[in-house]
């Protein structure tokens, strides 16, 4: 389903010097595979998961989702998007719109969706992610796992082929993890193809299908989480799973 | 539980209206000094009046009958060479002849009264059309050049650049001036046009900048995420980013738009008869200096004081989502 090869990224720093954020990754994901991207903060695994739809451009090798190459000349760059989901930090909701609108806008003006159809599919996903009652509400006026939850489901409503989840519980308090994490274990199950950058180990282990572990720019470690969370190879990992577990 | 301790507002209210009253006495002898005479009574006159049309014998003749209806009457005319009567309508209190009497043509038969607009209220609707139409222009204008100066494009962004800084860095008065006598007279441009032109590109450059402020404020992760939606650069500008930079503009643009109703006096100068023009012509045949010139900046307080209020309203409405 995603397919990388030989990606390099790489920002210009202050003082002139050039930090490799992206550094020669290949990888590739299947479909219905959930895979984990743990690291240290500055690793750049966001920039590698932001790679993935494009939203951060980068400047050599390939990247193809469901067949389609993301640098060839003539893709274009939003039909892409469409098909790949994302869910961010801080979840960014439109708060100018109502839950309900947050979740009906793209699927009107992207798939050009009818509004009752839109609206349908999007009652639909806000009782999967149990919050309907707070369609009318506005973003502000929910918590952060309600958030969390609605961005979900506003990935989910465009049918994305692929979910990208950018630490999506590091922005939450403690006790409203829990209920973000059950929404992306129930999508799991059901199939859907992920990536996941994170800090919840525990979710790492009881879902991912992989675990890559990522520092300065590069997969160190690519392993299912039974034999990465019990005999790490690399010593980086080693080191970082003693300091988080 | 204690009492949550205050100190008194009164003493400082007290303070306040006796610095108002002090203010206002000393307007009061400023004016003894220099033996004004107030005439406020002569201001009214300029916004409404009633005018009196004197009406004349259309023929010269003798008049047959007057008959009254209500409050106007009729006066039936016999000309002097024969043929069909004439008949011509003036009020009853004003009537000059009485049934059987011989008039000359174009003699004066009575007058008829109506409600005629002055010059004040008329100054101030130009004032008021020609700040909102300039106003919408310029947003209009201010709107695109926004997002031209935070387009990509290097052409687009310094023509943006340019059109700002030369706007912002001459004066509203000499604006005009160029605009009447220069583009004006190239472009064969009525005066009026030449006005809501200048007015219109100067507060469009300010718009442009307040624009360009507001779009810049809203987080990278709002179009971030429309984007990750599939929605198109453009899409993302009208449905998430500019909905949410207009409601944090308002009132900056508020501001703006009430500097341009101030503005708009300038056009005066190329002989736009808005209010400010208005209130001078009226002095020139009244002589009620002060009491016209306080009654044209109430005027413009009043508008300015809606407009304000209008912009209020409007942000509070916006603020539902907060």
């Amino acid at each position: 389903m995603i397919k990388v090869n030989k990606l390099f990224k790489t920002f210009e720093g202050r003082g002139g010097q050039i930090v490799r954020a992206v550094d020669d990754i290949s990888t590739e994901v299947a479909k219905g595979e959930v895979v984990v991207i743990i690291g240290p903060s500055g690793s750049g695994k966001s920039t590698f998961l932001r790679c993935l739809n494009g939203l951060e451009d980068f400047d050599d090798g390939q990247v193809v989702i469901d067949g389609i190459d993301l640098t060839a000349s003539k893709t274009n760059l939003n039909a892409i998007r469409r098909e790949v989901g994302m869910v961010f930090q801080h979840f960014n909701l439109f708060p100018h719109k109502t839950v309900l609108e947050n979740l009906t806008l793209a699927q009107q003006v992207v798939r050009k969706r009818k509004p009752a159809e839109a609206k349908e599919k999007a009652m639909k996903l806000l009782t999967k992610v149990g919050i309907a009652e707070k369609a009318q509400e506005y973003p502000s006026r929910l918590s952060g796992g309600q958030q969390q939850r609605v961005a979900i489901a506003r990935a989910l409503a465009m049918d994305p082929k692929v979910m990208l989840f950018d630490e999506p519980t590091s922005a939450l308090d403690p006790e409203m993890v829990g209920e973000v994490l059950d929404v992306m274990k129930q999508l799991a199950k059901e199939g859907m193809t992920m990536a996941v950058v994170t800090h919840e180990m525990g979710f790492a282990r009881e879902v991912a299908n992989r675990v890559l572990f990522m520092d300065f720019g590069r997969i160190l470690e690519d392993a299912p989480p039974a034999e990465f969370f019990t005999a790490p190879k690399e010593p980086r990992a080693q080191t970082f799973l003693k300091q988080v577990l | 539980m204690p009492a949550k301790r205050r100190s008194p507002q009164w003493p400082w209210q007290g303070l306040l209206v006796l610095i108002l009253i002090g203010l206002a006495a000393g307007l009061w002898f400023a004016t003894q000094r220099i033996h004004y005479e107030w005439r406020w009574s002569r201001v009214p006159q300029y916004f409404l009046y009633h005018d009196e049309a004197s009406q004349t014998a259309p023929v010269a003749g003798v008049v047959l009958a007057i008959n009254p209806s209500g409050a106007d009457s009729r006066i039936e005319l016999q000309p002097e060479g024969g043929g069909q009567p004439v008949a011509v309508t003036v009020e009853t209190d004003t009537l000059k002849v009485k049934p059987g009497d011989a008039v000359a043509e174009d003699q004066d038969l009575g007058a008829v009264r109506s409600w005629k607009i002055g010059p004040l209220t008329w100054g101030l609707w130009v004032t008021i059309w020609i700040s909102f139409v300039s106003g919408l222009i310029g947003m209009v204008i201010g709107l695109i050049t926004g997002l031209c100066r935070l387009s990509p494009n290097p052409t687009l962004r310094g023509l943006a650049i340019l059109y700002i800084e030369l706007i912002r860095g001459t004066p509203l008065l000499v604006q005009i001036f160029i605009f009447y006598f220069f583009i004006g007279t190239v472009l064969n441009l009525d005066r009026t046009v030449a006005g809501i032109g200048a007015l219109a590109l100067f507060v469009g450059a300010y718009v442009a900048e307040i624009i360009r402020a507001g779009i810049q404020s809203i987080p990278r992760g709002q179009s971030e995420a429309a984007r990750s939606l599939g929605m198109s650069a453009t899409e993302t500008m009208i449905y998430i980013v500019l909905p949410q930079a207009f409601k944090r503009v308002l009132p900056p643009l508020a501001g703006q738009f009430i500097s341009l109703i101030k503005d708009s006096s300038l056009v005066s100068v190329i002989a736009i008869t808005d209010l400010t023009k208005s209130g001078r012509e009226i002095i020139t045949s009244s002589f009620a200096t002060f009491e016209i010139w306080f009654t044209v900046a109430l005027l413009y307080l009043v508008v300015t004081s809606i407009l304000s209020q209008v912009l209020f309203w409007l942000e509070r409405r916006f603020a539902r989502s907060d």
